[in-house]
């Protein structure tokens, strides 16, 4: 009988081990990128938010709500007549610049023409 | 101030024996006010200019006003207006401020889509107003004899897109037949070139027919009043300190035409009658008296549920049934507000109790 030898089966090529770690590095180094890249997007989401959150809380707890305020107000709808619009003419202002007005500056009417 | 008012009545043309001409208030500010636009236009004024004093300013006003009155009134065959209408040419060479206006009427085109379109002067004249109105039919007669209320659209054959304007030189091109109204857009040019004119006053206020503009270097802020179409009553009160406000509406110049149907100035473009949109009345306000007005008036032909979106800095609706919306202007956040609110909080901080 003979001895015939059995080879060990050939060890894969070295060009072939190099490319799957290569592929595997890659994928580990895109994880990677993913991991930070979503890490530093909710980060910034999250420090954006608290900010906003803080700087409206601070306004509102420190008695400067926008809406409260005489410059802005909502639209609104009046339903008037004839009599309650002169009552209301001196309370129904408002100001775009929020400024008082001048008494030596005489008002001026806008009106049809 | 009897001498001023002698000089304003000479110079303007248009001031009534009974005007109160030109009268200064215990605060310096010099007011004069002058029938013309079939309504009644007023200037106020305080503080000198490089160039000249607040009463020269007004008398200037004044007599501005009367030049223009005639140069762009269409019921007068003589006026600039009239022969710009007439010409047959294509290309006529105009006035400077003729161009302006013929280039607001491309504006106003362009920007509303057709909406606000100051070219109807057949259509106006076939509606019945040919010449000044002798006894407007009153509001609430107009608005029960009125068909049903529609939003107005643009007309499908424009005729301002074939304004081709020239300002710098002056020169206006259209197909012969093209006419220009006056109208509103001109109270708004008007009262904007006055008030540029005079914007190195201390405070400045042009209210050219209901047109405002109002400018000066000191920034004052003035109260400008809403008046109601129905009695005339204050609906609202702004105060503005740069920029322009203006009323466009169906109230002031409403009459019956041949058919007895009711009618007045703002034309639905698509029809080219007068529309009845559910809106009797707009106002605007705006950087400039001009946009304003080309608010305002699309604001009264788009319809309530339309309207507000014109008044992107604030004005006030007001609708068939007497009632009024008013839109606020956004806040406006100087950095004198800043100033004062930084000045505020650290002011609190030093008189908070040590904890």
């Amino acid at each position: 009988m003979s001895s015939a030898s059995i080879d060990p089966p050939a060890a894969p090529a070295p060009q072939r081990l190099d490319a799957r770690t290569l592929a595997r590095t890659k994928r580990e180094a895109l994880r990677r990128r993913t991991r930070r890249i979503r890490r530093s997007v909710l980060g910034i989401a999250a420090v954006a938010f608290v900010t906003a959150f803080l700087v409206i809380y601070v306004q509102l707890a420190s008695g400067h709500d926008p809406a409260l305020s005489k410059r802005g107000t909502a639209t609104s709808k009046t339903a008037t007549t004839a009599t309650d619009r002169r009552k209301q003419a001196s309370a129904a202002k408002s100001s775009s610049s929020g400024t008082e007005s001048s008494s030596a500056s005489a008002a001026v009417t806008t009106s049809q023409s | 101030m009897s001498t001023d008012a002698a000089v304003m009545t000479a110079d303007a043309g248009v001031v009534s024996a009974k005007s109160p001409a030109v009268r200064a208030s215990a605060g310096g500010e010099v007011s004069a006010s002058w029938p013309c636009f079939g309504s009644t236009s007023s200037a106020h004024v305080s503080g000198p200019s490089g160039e000249r004093s607040a009463q020269e300013a007004v008398q200037l006003v004044g007599s501005s006003l009367a030049r223009w009155h005639e140069q762009f009134s269409r019921f007068e065959p003589r006026s600039e207006l009239s022969r710009l209408n007439g010409d047959p040419r294509e290309e006529v060479q105009v006035s400077p401020l003729m161009a302006r206006l013929a280039q607001a009427v491309s504006d106003a085109g362009a920007m509303t889509g057709g909406l606000v379109d100051a070219t109807l002067i057949d259509e106006i004249e076939r509606a019945g107003y040919s010449g000044d109105l002798a006894r407007p039919l009153p509001l609430a007669d107009a608005l029960a004899l009125a068909p049903a209320r529609s939003p107005a659209a643009a007309a499908r054959a424009r005729r301002w897109p074939a304004l081709d304007v020239d300002v710098e030189r002056a020169l206006v091109r259209r197909p012969p037949g093209v006419k220009l109204d006056s109208g509103g857009l001109a109270k708004g040019l008007f009262a904007d070139v006055l008030a540029q004119t005079l914007a190195g006053h201390g405070a400045v206020a042009v209210n050219c027919a209901g047109d405002v503009a109002i400018a000066g270097t000191r920034k004052v802020a003035r109260e400008v009043n809403v008046e109601s179409p129905f009695d005339g009553s204050t609906l609202h009160t702004f105060h503005v300190r740069r920029g322009g406000a203006a009323t466009s509406g169906i109230g002031r110049r409403s009459w019956l035409d041949v058919q007895g149907s009711p009618a007045h100035h703002l034309l639905d473009p698509a029809t080219g009658r007068p529309a009845f949109t559910g809106i009797v009345q707009a106002t605007a306000l705006a950087p400039s008296a001009l946009l304003a007005e080309i608010r305002a008036k699309a604001a009264v032909l788009s319809g309530p549920r339309a309207a507000a979106a014109w008044l992107a800095d604030g004005g006030v609706i007001v609708l068939d049934d007497g009632s009024h919306h008013v839109v606020a202007p956004p806040a406006a956040v100087t950095l004198e507000d800043l100033a004062a609110y930084a000045a505020g909080a650290r002011a609190a901080r030093r008189h908070a109790p040590a904890r």
